[in-house]
């Protein structure tokens, strides 16, 4: 109808070069970073950073784990030792008296007030005032005790558990009220262990373990000192207890590392050997934790802090990690560039958007320009026009000479990449078939927008100088844009990023191809296709619509 | 008679005094029509008219009846046009030209394209590119010629030929007119239009300033004679005869003197009275006659030069 | 004194194309046509005047100094106009006009503003945009800018419209007057036959005749066609007219040379000597019409073309 087979002839012999060399040099580029990129091992580099990571934040719990159990072996000695203060045991009973009656009388208060007796959190409010109001009472008294408040509100809390597990204890006898107290003590330890680790969201098992775990724990340092004190020359010696809860801990690290490592019921040697070396080095992770918490706390007593503080600091340094010692804005960088997608920037941000779509730039400006304008400009336009063919025929015939070379081109590269995708692994490599060919289509339709705006100013200009300057000129405009644009995207990492460059991403149609959200598998690069094939479809048909009216210079 | 191409009060104003300015002219089939004028004078303005390139600012210009910008291509099918500059398309060699001309004018046999090729001594697998001037502009010739069609559009066909080549072409359009084509032609070279063409017009400033009936200007009884005398009292007694003189060379005693076939034999018996040096004949040509007509332009306050 | 000499000069570029054994001398004072086609030799030829070639064989001279070694000393006083006009793209006509003067070193004003008053040239505009006679034009005036004592132009007129070419032989007729010494090399008759002193035609790269430029313009021998009214008219004409006896186109006696029954004419060759004679005789009969038929400068041209129709200087291919 509107088309010239003569025409259409004349054009592709003029033009086959040119689109054999780009086509080519494409896809051969593209093969090249494909594959080249493919055999690196450019993931494995990240995917090691990652682990890096991973690896700290785990060291961080363990050494957290082994500060936290030396504490409480060590606390747990602590009362121990308090609790065989003599002056203690001889008034045990009358202390726990003492303590409990203004307990219960809260419990009745509450009781009568509200008709049944308190649990849960109006326990807990109780006990708190109970506590309180002892301490303010019995100040002097207390004075006398080498305790802290804390310490002192935490014994009289173990006393309330007792006397809710054991109402009706016979305070007379000392002996029985200590080892209750220290029962309840380890019941404690235990369900402090349980909600620290609820609260961090993990399961009621693993929460229990730990409670298991906290509970042995406690119960050995009590054991442990009960044993010593009642050997002859018995002195209280902090260090020799710090060392025993040391080597405890390294222990106890020790066997859960190991257990963690075997997941058989029977275990080949290759896994006893291997869960061996982790339990090894876990131990002795634990270790170093431990002193680095003593040391410090060496270093800051004397200091103006106060002993909770110097504690927490010193728990703080013990359980650092590597990460924990980079600068911030460095940990961050790096684990953004280990969770970067060195393929997804460099296969479809800079191939595709950039190097794939310069040289059939190149192809479209030339060749668009010599379909009309070229002609027309040198005067070879006459010989077709002293022909029966209509203009609309002859503009019709370029613009599809000019669409179909290109969809020839895409195809082939398009091959190219389906098969260089295939070499270096198919689905599994970082980028799949699916994606490649979004890529391609992008890239198709990208140089189509182009194709329709160079083939329309071919189409309106009569001069090649014109053509060219404002049709390839606007074009190469475009894309340095995206080139300098690419440097403030969020496809570089933030490290190289430089934010102020993103606004060169506006003036350039190549944004429109967005690569980003097809690695995503977001959905918003398909309407974004559809601007790129709107803005082909009605440049193509204003320069078909112009090239019939206007007059010709022939 | 059919009148083939006509223009009607066609005008195209570029600005600045460019452009064609109130141009009306037909061409009857089976005539040979020359345009002739300077550089910028609107020729090739009026056949871009003709050819639909461009469209008419006022007036009409129709080809066979039709329109030639809206029906432009149509008129094609019967029109054969060799443009003024000759600039081929981005192809090979002139036998890839010929085809793929040939192509678009639907042509089905190449044999009347190989017999020009032959007649004009082209050799058409040479580069399209590396052709001198003659060469292009023969295979421009064949491109317009092989297709035969009733009606040709020439733009300075001879531009670049050589004497001998231009003698070719002008036998070749007179053939052409032997077998009943319509034809115009425009050229800056009196002699050529004078051989081949029935009427010429004179293009200048944008406008048709005559047209002249080539066929009469030949066939005119009127002629021109320069005479020069030996001496001095012939060429004065001469001088007081009756006869038309038209220039008057004292220093050379010469006379040119214009007279009617009529009066030839008288002049001979007046002139057996004297004795003369020679006489010869002041051709009244194409030339001549649209010079005297420019220079009347010029006394009129237009400045030719 | 000769101002140009071209001596046997030979330059084979292989496929017949090139000149051989070339010589002819050009005069003070004298304007030279070159006549010849496309391809034949002018453009070589020239090419060896102003130094731009070295001859294979033989020499070219202008002052007497040898071309091609002295081209410097030569192209100071020589005003050449190439037959390809190819100017710098991007220049008005001022700045082209500027760079080149600035390049001759020329002082006088003057002389182009009178030339491009005569020639009415704008030099305003910019070289893209010009026609290509205006680009002639502005070649005219920069090579002669400086008023040059030779002038060797090479096609200076191929291009331009009827009114133009007329302004240019004008302006060769009065640099003559001027005492300049021209060479005019070109294809086109009229100028050729407008302007020069001598003519040499040029075929194949070889000079097959230098002739003086009046042998054409007033030639003495001339051919009138003479025609009648009725056959007897013609008749008796033939049977008393003497025939005309030539010898190498050279007219010794007058007389009827061809008869044209048919279209009652004849053709009567006549030397202006015998003129009178020539009247006294034609004035007894009763004739139609009279006229001449001339001697061009194009058919004398043909003459030496057409023998061997074979178009000689064309580019032959190699398959």
């Amino acid at each position: 109808m509107y088309f010239s087979k003569a025409l259409f002839k004349q054009s592709m012999k003029a033009n086959w070069v040119k689109w054999l060399c780009v086509t080519v040099a494409t896809c051969v580029m593209l093969a090249i970073v494909i594959i080249v990129l493919g055999s690196l091992a450019i993931n494995d580099i990240r995917d090691s950073l990652k682990d890096v990571f991973e690896q700290a934040d785990q060291e961080g719990y363990l050494n957290e784990n082994s500060v936290d159990s030396y504490e409480a072996y060590t606390l747990s000695v602590d009362f121990a030792n308090q609790l065989d203060d003599p002056m203690l045991s001889m008034f045990a009973g009358t202390a726990y008296n003492m303590a409990v009656s203004g307990y219960q009388e809260k419990i009745d208060a509450y009781t009568e007030a509200n008709g049944q007796a308190p649990t849960g959190e109006a326990l807990e409010t109780i006990k708190e005032e109970a506590a309180t109001e002892f301490i303010t009472e019995n100040e002097s008294i207390l004075a006398m005790l080498n305790m802290t408040d804390e310490e002192i509100s935490q014994f009289l809390y173990i006393v309330y558990m007792t006397h809710d597990n054991n109402p009706t204890l016979d305070t007379t006898n000392n002996e029985t009220v200590i080892t209750e107290l220290k029962e309840s003590f380890v019941e404690y330890a235990g369900l402090t262990a349980y909600n620290l680790y609820i609260s961090q969201g993990e399961t009621e098992e693993v929460a229990n373990g730990y409670r298991l775990q906290a509970v042995e724990l406690a119960n050995t340092a009590i054991n442990s000192y009960e044993q010593k004190s009642q050997e002859e020359g018995f002195v209280y010696d902090e260090e020799v207890f710090k060392e025993e809860a040391n080597e405890y801990v390294i222990n106890m690290i020790y066997t859960q590392t190991y257990n963690q490592f075997i997941t058989s019921e029977t275990p080949t040697e290759e896994e006893i050997s291997n869960a061996e070396q982790y339990a090894v080095a876990a131990k002795v992770l634990a270790n170093t934790a431990i002193s680095t918490y003593e040391l410090w706390i060496d270093e800051l007593t004397g200091s103006e802090m106060t002993d909770a503080e110097i504690k927490a600091y010193a728990k703080e340094q013990a359980s650092a990690s590597i990460t924990d010692q980079i600068p911030e804005k460095v940990a961050e960088a790096l684990e953004e560039l280990g969770n970067m997608d060195i393929y997804g920037l460099i296969i479809g941000s800079i191939f595709y958007r950039i190097a794939g779509i310069l040289l059939p730039m190149v192809f479209v400006i030339m060749v668009a320009n010599g379909l009309l304008a070229g002609q027309v400009d040198s005067g070879s336009m006459a010989y077709v026009l002293s022909t029966p063919t209509k203009r609309r025929t002859v503009a019709c015939t370029q613009m599809a000479y000019l669409m179909l070379s290109l969809l020839a081109m895409f195809l082939l590269v398009t091959v190219t990449s389906v098969i260089s995708i295939w070499v270096v692994g198919g689905n599994n490599f970082a980028i799949n078939f699916a994606e490649i060919c979004l890529f391609n289509l992008g890239a198709f339709l990208t140089m189509f927008a182009f194709a329709g705006y160079c083939f329309m100013c071919s189409a309106i200009f009569n001069r090649s100088k014109y053509s060219m300057s404002i049709g390839g000129g606007l074009s190469i405009f475009m894309l340095v844009c995206t080139i300098l644009g690419l440097f403030g995207s969020n496809v570089v990492p933030s490290a190289m990023r430089i934010d102020a460059m993103n606004v060169f991403n506006y003036f350039s149609i190549i944004s429109l191809f967005d690569t980003v959200s097809i690695l995503n598998g977001t959905i918003s690069f398909a309407w974004k296709f559809a601007i790129l094939a709107g803005i082909a479809i009605v440049t193509f048909i204003i320069g078909v619509f112009r090239f019939e009216k206007k007059d010709l210079p022939l | 008679m059919e009148e083939v191409i006509k223009a009607e009060h066609l005008t195209k104003d570029y600005g600045g005094g460019r452009g064609i300015f109130d141009i009306s002219f037909f061409i009857t089939k089976g005539e040979v029509f020359g345009f002739v004028g300077t550089n910028g004078s609107g020729k090739t303005t009026t056949i871009r008219h003709i050819m639909g390139f461009i469209k008419p600012k006022n007036g009409t210009v129709t080809v066979l009846g039709m329109d030639a910008w809206k029906d432009a291509c149509k008129i094609k099918e019967s029109v054969a046009y060799i443009p003024g500059e000759i600039a081929f398309p981005d192809l090979t060699t002139g036998i890839e030209f010929l085809k793929a001309q040939a192509e678009l004018l639907g042509l089905k046999s190449m044999d009347r394209a190989e017999e020009l090729i032959k007649r004009l001594q082209l050799d058409p697998s040479a580069n399209l590119k590396r052709m001198s001037k003659g060469m292009k502009q023969k295979t421009a010739i064949v491109a317009a010629l092989m297709a035969d069609k009733d009606i040709l559009i020439l733009d300075e066909p001879t531009t670049g030929l050589d004497p001998l080549m231009r003698e070719t072409f002008l036998e070749l359009i007179l053939e052409e007119k032997r077998k009943g084509k319509t034809i115009l032609m425009s050229s800056q070279m009196f002699d050529e239009l004078e051989e081949t063409c029935d009427r010429v017009a004179l293009i200048y400033d944008g406008k048709i300033i005559d047209i002249a009936d080539v066929n009469a200007l030949k066939s005119s009884t009127i002629k021109s004679y320069k005479i020069e005398f030996l001496d001095k009292e012939d060429y004065l007694k001469f001088k007081k005869l009756k006869y038309k003189i038209i220039r008057d060379q004292e220093k050379y005693y010469q006379v040119t003197v214009q007279i009617d076939d009529s009066e030839i034999n008288r002049l001979f018996k007046s002139l057996s009275k004297y004795k003369l040096k020679f006489i010869s004949e002041i051709k009244f040509n194409l030339e001549k006659h649209f010079k005297d007509i420019l220079e009347k332009e010029v006394k009129g306050g237009k400045n030719v030069f | 004194m000769n101002i140009i000499e071209v001596d046997n000069l030979t330059q084979d570029y292989g496929h017949g194309r090139g000149v051989f054994d070339v010589s002819f001398a050009i005069r003070e004072g004298e304007v030279f046509g070159f006549l010849g086609p496309n391809g034949a030799g002018k453009s070589t030829t020239i090419r060896h005047i102003m130094g731009f070639s070295r001859p294979q064989k033989g020499e070219t001279r202008v002052f007497n100094l040898e071309s091609f070694h002295n081209y410097y000393k030569i192209l100071s006083n020589v005003g050449y106009l190439p037959g390809e006009i190819a100017l710098p793209e991007g220049l008005t006509g001022w700045e082209f006009i500027k760079m080149m003067s600035d390049l001759r070193k020329t002082k006088d004003k003057e002389r182009l503003i009178y030339l491009l008053k005569k020639f009415d040239l704008n030099p305003a505009v910019s070289t893209k945009s010009m026609s290509l006679g205006e680009k002639r034009k502005l070649a005219i005036v920069t090579a002669f800018m400086d008023d040059p004592e030779v002038l060797v132009l090479d096609e200076p007129t191929s291009g331009l419209d009827p009114v133009m070419q007329q302004v240019f032989i004008d302006f060769i007729k009065e640099e003559k007057k001027r005492g300049k010494t021209i060479l005019l090399s070109s294809h086109m008759f009229n100028e050729v036959e407008a302007t020069c002193d001598r003519i040499a035609i040029i075929k194949d790269g070889r000079i097959v005749t230098i002739f003086n430029a009046n042998f054409i313009k007033h030639n003495e021998n001339k051919l009138y066609d003479i025609s009648f009214d009725k056959l007897e008219d013609l008749d008796n004409f033939v049977k008393d007219f003497p025939k005309a006896k030539l010898k190498d186109d050279l007219v010794v006696k007058f007389g009827v040379k061809e008869i044209f029954k048919n279209q009652l004419s004849v053709h009567v060759a006549v030397n202006d000597k015998q003129v009178n004679d020539f009247i006294e005789m034609i004035v007894n009969y009763k004739i139609k019409s009279f006229t001449e038929l001339k001697l061009t400068l194009e058919d004398y041209f043909m003459t030496f073309y057409r023998e061997d129709k074979d178009y000689g200087g064309m580019l032959k291919w190699k398959k």
